[in-house]
């Protein structure tokens, strides 16, 4: 049963082509981080900046990209064309499809994300993996949160993609940039945490403590994963929507 | 044997009234559920089928209420109206898939079955996304009953099906109601009901308007006033042919032509030739006036 509801729901994902597009922006990064290096510089210079563009590309821009186009779809487009029937009509736990459905867009997240950290941190460091293991474990927790999250989104809106897109641009890009005391709910943030107590090395500079970055990144993942629960035991289809 | 039960269920939607105080029970057997398009039969059998909850009143699949218990669908099939199956599984693996989500002990044997009784073993492998619409109807039908329910809940089942197919799946919804199967099919053409089912519920502008035995209903609805529009090379004269006849109630000339009320249906379409011969008059038009399911349904409430 959770294998066929894992392949249906895995399907469904890699059959939109927007899913496929994503790994061109993780291309993207790898390729930023290849000509960085080809440029002259220090090899503290290369570094520093490779950590800032997984910091701030990879994790502000590509992560939440990528969550929140796979997120939103995992259940949100079977919602949309009414496919979700075939699923609520049958005697599965709702808690299961959740579940199976939030694991499964999590581990695409993770696989469209976590290699372009790894490959464009050790090509940016010219060979040095340490920074590029370190992001990529924080993109996998990262994606855990960014991903749960969406998806709860789409079972609350049917706008579930417009408003993931703002809230990266507004709240991770903006409010949590400006306003420190805003930054302990940034999912970027929580995920960078991770990220430095992993490199060690002082390339990157987290704001919070691993701990409260870990705590927080599987709080609000479960907060958001309750919720799309309760919501999926309750959502209505009217037949003419859905 | 299975029995869906509504107790004074109401559904609305804000402001709108989508379903009003229905009460009714389905029992085994094939039962028709008619109306009009947006009478409300949709949001009914959604209500039954647990995807919907009621405003008022309580839905039960016998002693359970369908709402909120996914249990039920190890018991019940449903069949929705809306096209959209997953395009990029094939036939086969639908079925498939929901033979395994049902959890049911021989999955492939169970989708074989299903698949041979829709009569769609030759298209099964391939992929959705390019069958025709009466294909995935069949393949909608394969899919819901694959597990073998004892309560089928089928919505517009007939749509995009060509005749032949449609001969099929009525023959096939038969032979599942003769083991004692409970099965409920929405519909907004009356001849389907008329030819699939014993019993009829009509359900007009969310009101149950009737429910009962068809041919009970068929007959309220034949023995109705008609009224026929009538064109003719000498309405007048036509006119007063037709008044003398027993069946004709009133006669009306209005807009060039003639408008014409009989309470004997059968006995007026008779009259019309012989009232025309009379009068010496060449008939150009005959039409029913009020023959739409919706004038025919208004007055079922009117009753």
């Amino acid at each position: 049963m959770i294998v066929t509801l894992a392949a249906v729901t895995l399907r469904g994902l890699l059959n939109r082509r927007r899913t496929l597009l994503l790994v061109l922006a993780g291309v993207l990064m790898v390729g930023v981080a290849a000509l960085s290096r080809l440029a002259e510089g220090t090899d503290a210079d290369a570094l520093q900046f490779t950590a800032r563009l997984l910091a701030d590309f990879g994790l502000g821009v590509l992560l939440p990209l990528v969550a929140v186009i796979v997120g939103t779809a995992t259940i949100g487009s079977e919602l949309e064309d009414g496919t979700i029937i075939y699923l609520l009509a049958k005697p599965i736990p709702r808690l299961l499809i959740v579940a199976v459905k939030a694991v499964i867009a999590w581990l695409l997240v993770t696989l469209l994300g976590s290699p372009a950290f790894l490959v464009s941190g050790v090509i940016g460091t010219g060979g040095d993996a340490d920074l590029g293991i370190a992001y990529a474990v924080a993109a996998a927790v990262g994606a855990l949160e960014y991903t749960t999250v969406f998806l709860a989104l789409s079972l609350l809106t049917s706008r579930a993609l417009v408003i993931g897109l703002a809230y990266v641009v507004i709240w991770e890009g903006v409010v949590a940039g400006l306003f420190a005391g805003t930054r302990i709910l940034s999912v970027r943030q929580h995920a960078l945490a991770v990220a430095d107590a992993l490199a060690g090395d002082g390339a990157i500079t987290a704001e919070l403590s691993v701990g409260i970055g870990l705590a927080m990144a599987i709080g609000v993942a479960a907060l958001a994963f309750a919720l799309a629960v309760r919501r999926l035991q309750t959502v209505e289809l009217r037949g003419d929507t859905a | 044997m299975s029995a869906l039960t509504l107790a004074s269920v109401s559904r609305w939607y804000g402001n709108v009234v989508a379903v009003n105080d229905v009460s009714f029970e389905v029992g085994p057997g094939i039962t028709g559920l008619l109306g009009p398009n947006g009478a409300g039969k949709t949001t009914l059998l959604h209500m039954m089928a647990g995807f919907l909850a009621p405003s008022a009143g309580e839905v039960r699949l016998d002693d359970q209420p369908t709402w909120r218990h996914p249990a039920i669908y190890r018991q019940v099939g449903f069949v929705p109206e809306r096209e959209a199956v997953y395009p990029f599984l094939t036939g086969r693996q639908f079925v498939l898939a929901s033979a395994r989500l049902q959890g049911i002990d021989d999955p492939a044997a169970a989708t074989d079955r299903a698949i041979e009784m829709v009569d769609l073993r030759d298209a099964s492998k391939r992929a959705i996304g390019g069958y025709s619409k009466g294909m995935r109807q069949r393949v909608k039908v394969a899919a819901s009953l694959v597990h073998d329910p004892g309560v089928l809940i089928l919505d517009e089942p007939f749509n995009g099906m060509d005749p032949r197919q449609r001969l099929h799946m009525m023959d096939l919804l038969r032979s599942m109601a003769s083991e004692g199967r409970t099965i409920l099919f929405s519909s907004h053409i009356l001849e389907e009901v008329e030819r699939l089912s014993d019993r009829v519920l009509v359900v007009v502008a969310g009101r149950l308007a009737a429910s009962g035995d068809f041919r009970r209903i068929r007959r309220l609805m034949t023995d109705r006033p008609h009224r026929f529009t009538i064109r003719s090379s000498d309405d007048r004269a036509l006119g007063r042919a037709l008044l003398a006849h027993p069946a004709v109630e009133a006669v009306e000339l209005r807009d060039n032509a003639l408008s014409v009320r009989t309470g004997d249906y059968g006995a007026l379409t008779r009259a019309i030739a012989v009232a025309a011969r009379e009068a010496n008059a060449s008939l150009l038009e005959l039409r029913p006036a009020d023959e739409s399911l919706e004038s025919v349904f208004s007055y079922l409430v009117r009753r």
